[in-house]
């Protein structure tokens, strides 16, 4: 009897878990379709710096190719790395920091779910619509400019592989950010700076093939280049081979250890927070 | 008029000493001002290892435009960040407030905050402006002097005014989020590049319907005399009135149609 039971316990735990996960995932995506309004005006916002990247490319690109790059495949490479910024955009931080500060993270802490899991289940509700608005308004700025080519022949599989991690992986580096707001209590400052780190590194604005040698290097090793340079270098072909392998690795390699390092850090971070009574 | 300066002058400096309160955020501030506006010229640094010129501008002419963005943003926080909180204060009827008060309402929104984030832009701005004018291919005549004077004074005067009218968007929107005016923010931001590079309809948006390139771009041909019409950036003068004129007429229609909570 009492062997049954536990041999029958973790199944019925797990599947009330994932049901719990799911309704917060559909709970996240409802919210921002219910609000969408202002989220339609930052995407708005987002577009427009993203515009002014296809017009100032096309400029510098319009004497030739630089580094390896043609004003189509440039085209190209900047929308797959918008679509892949579009991703895990604002929301979970911005929620978790206004619960840190309020203290109404004193809430998570009591309820018989994972606080992790939760964030990335609400990270991925928001994440459909994300997906979503961010590929519609890729095509249509495709087409403003003048097409995209077909992603490169023989890459199809690590570029899949590497979009499928693009996400729990931006998740990872958003978390670890919104944590570091149990020391600092400050939200704005340390969104702001992640965003300008994550924006260079990742390659979002700039290939990271304009860099020194030096610069790449560290941009190659340091989390950022998963999260827009290498999909968007796999869709247009500039990595292949074992150099694609090796850099869907890295992106693996760091998605898993943002997530540990989440933990550790939650774990930190609960046994020192202050909730003012009221 | 003389009275309403002073009593702008004071409730900036109360904010400032507010604000300085929070040592912790100060930094933080500060910290990621740097990082954000040093990150846009990594980028047009490494632009410019490969190629020489954009449509005929070097490296140090756009470096000049772009850290115009960037001190005009660090001079609109330090002086009139308060317009950012209209949407806030529309919505939860605190205007009713600052209406009762005998000081003019439009300052006193305006100086009802200070960005933290001020300081980190004017440093940075500031020193990649000098860096800037020292390597442009410009020579220094005295007319030159006074033009660059004269222009690089009234720009930032075109985004406060602007910043002005888009938040008065607020009185006709009601929401508490400021992502309307914030997504002209980002419009504003295609100003930290020639314009020579947009097509068409952008350049006219930027350049006629909400000016923002007068905060940068056309006070930057004027003084170094490229582009198409370098006269036009004489007119910046005129493009910053003609902004705070804007936004003071919005202010007071929307102070019109202000209804406050009914609470």
């Amino acid at each position: 009897m009492t062997a049954l039971a536990a041999g029958v316990a973790p199944a019925v735990g797990l599947r009330r878990a994932t049901r719990a996960y799911r309704a917060m995932s559909r709970a996240a995506f409802r919210s921002l379709v219910a609000y969408q309004t202002s989220f339609l005006f930052g995407l708005l916002a987002t577009t427009l710096a993203a515009v002014a990247m296809l017009y100032l490319w096309r400029s510098v690109l319009a004497a030739g190719t630089v580094r390896g790059f043609d004003w189509p495949a440039m085209r190209a490479y900047l929308l797959v790395a918008f679509v892949a910024g579009s991703l895990v955009s604002s929301y979970v931080d911005y929620r978790m920091a206004g619960r840190i500060q309020q203290g109404d993270v004193a809430m998570d802490l009591v309820r018989p779910v994972d606080y992790q899991k939760s964030r990335f289940a609400e990270a991925l509700g928001f994440g459909v619509y994300e997906l979503g608005t961010g590929l519609v308004v890729a095509a249509a700025a495709a087409a403003l400019f003048g097409g995209v080519p077909a992603p490169a022949r023989g890459g199809v599989v690590p570029f899949a592989v590497s979009a499928v991690l693009v996400m729990p992986l931006r998740f990872g580096i958003v978390y670890v950010s919104a944590l570091v707001v149990f020391w600092t209590r400050n939200y704005v400052g340390v969104q702001s700076a992640r965003i300008a780190l994550v924006t260079l590194f990742s390659g979002g604005l700039v290939p990271l093939a304009f860099f020194p040698g030096w610069l790449q290097g560290l941009a190659a090793a340091l989390p950022f280049a998963g999260m827009a340079s290498t999909p968007a270098l796999l869709y247009v072909g500039g990595l292949s081979g074992a150099a694609a392998w090796r850099a869907v690795a890295v992106q693996a390699a760091w998605t898993a250890g943002l997530w540990w390092l989440g933990r550790a850090m939650w774990r930190g971070a609960s046994r020192q927070l202050t909730v003012h009574g009221g | 008029m003389r009275r309403n300066l002073w009593l702008y002058r004071r409730c900036l400096g109360a904010q400032l000493r507010a604000t300085l309160e929070y040592e912790g955020d100060f930094w933080i501030m500060s910290v990621a001002a740097l990082l954000t506006q040093g990150m846009g010229f990594v980028f047009l640094w490494a632009i410019f290892r490969a190629i020489p010129q954009i449509n005929g501008w070097r490296f140090w002419d756009v470096v000049l435009i772009y850290s115009l963005v960037a001190l005009t943003e660090g001079v609109a926080v330090l002086l009139a960040q308060g317009a950012w909180t209209m949407a806030v204060t529309v919505n939860l009827g605190g205007l009713d407030t600052v209406l009762v008060r005998p000081f003019s309402p439009l300052l006193q929104v305006l100086s009802s905050q200070i960005g933290m984030n001020g300081l980190g832009n004017l440093v940075l701005g500031g020193s990649l402006f000098v860096a800037a004018l020292v390597h442009v291919h410009a020579t220094w005549t005295p007319v030159r002097i006074a033009t660059a004077a004269l222009v690089f004074a009234c720009a930032p005067l075109v985004k406060i005014g602007l910043n002005i009218l888009t938040n008065c968007s607020a009185f006709w929107l009601k929401t508490p989020w400021s992502m309307f005016p914030f997504a002209f923010h980002t419009l504003g931001e295609l100003a930290r590049y020639p314009l020579g590079i947009y097509g068409l309809a952008v350049r006219l948006v930027l350049s006629v319907v909400l000016p923002y390139a007068f905060m940068s771009y056309f006070p930057a041909t004027a003084v170094l005399s490229l582009g198409s019409a370098p006269w036009l950036g004489l007119l910046t003068p005129v493009a910053a009135a003609w902004c705070l004129l804007l936004g003071r007429w919005a202010f007071r229609r929307g102070l019109t149609r202000y209804e406050s909570s009914g609470s």
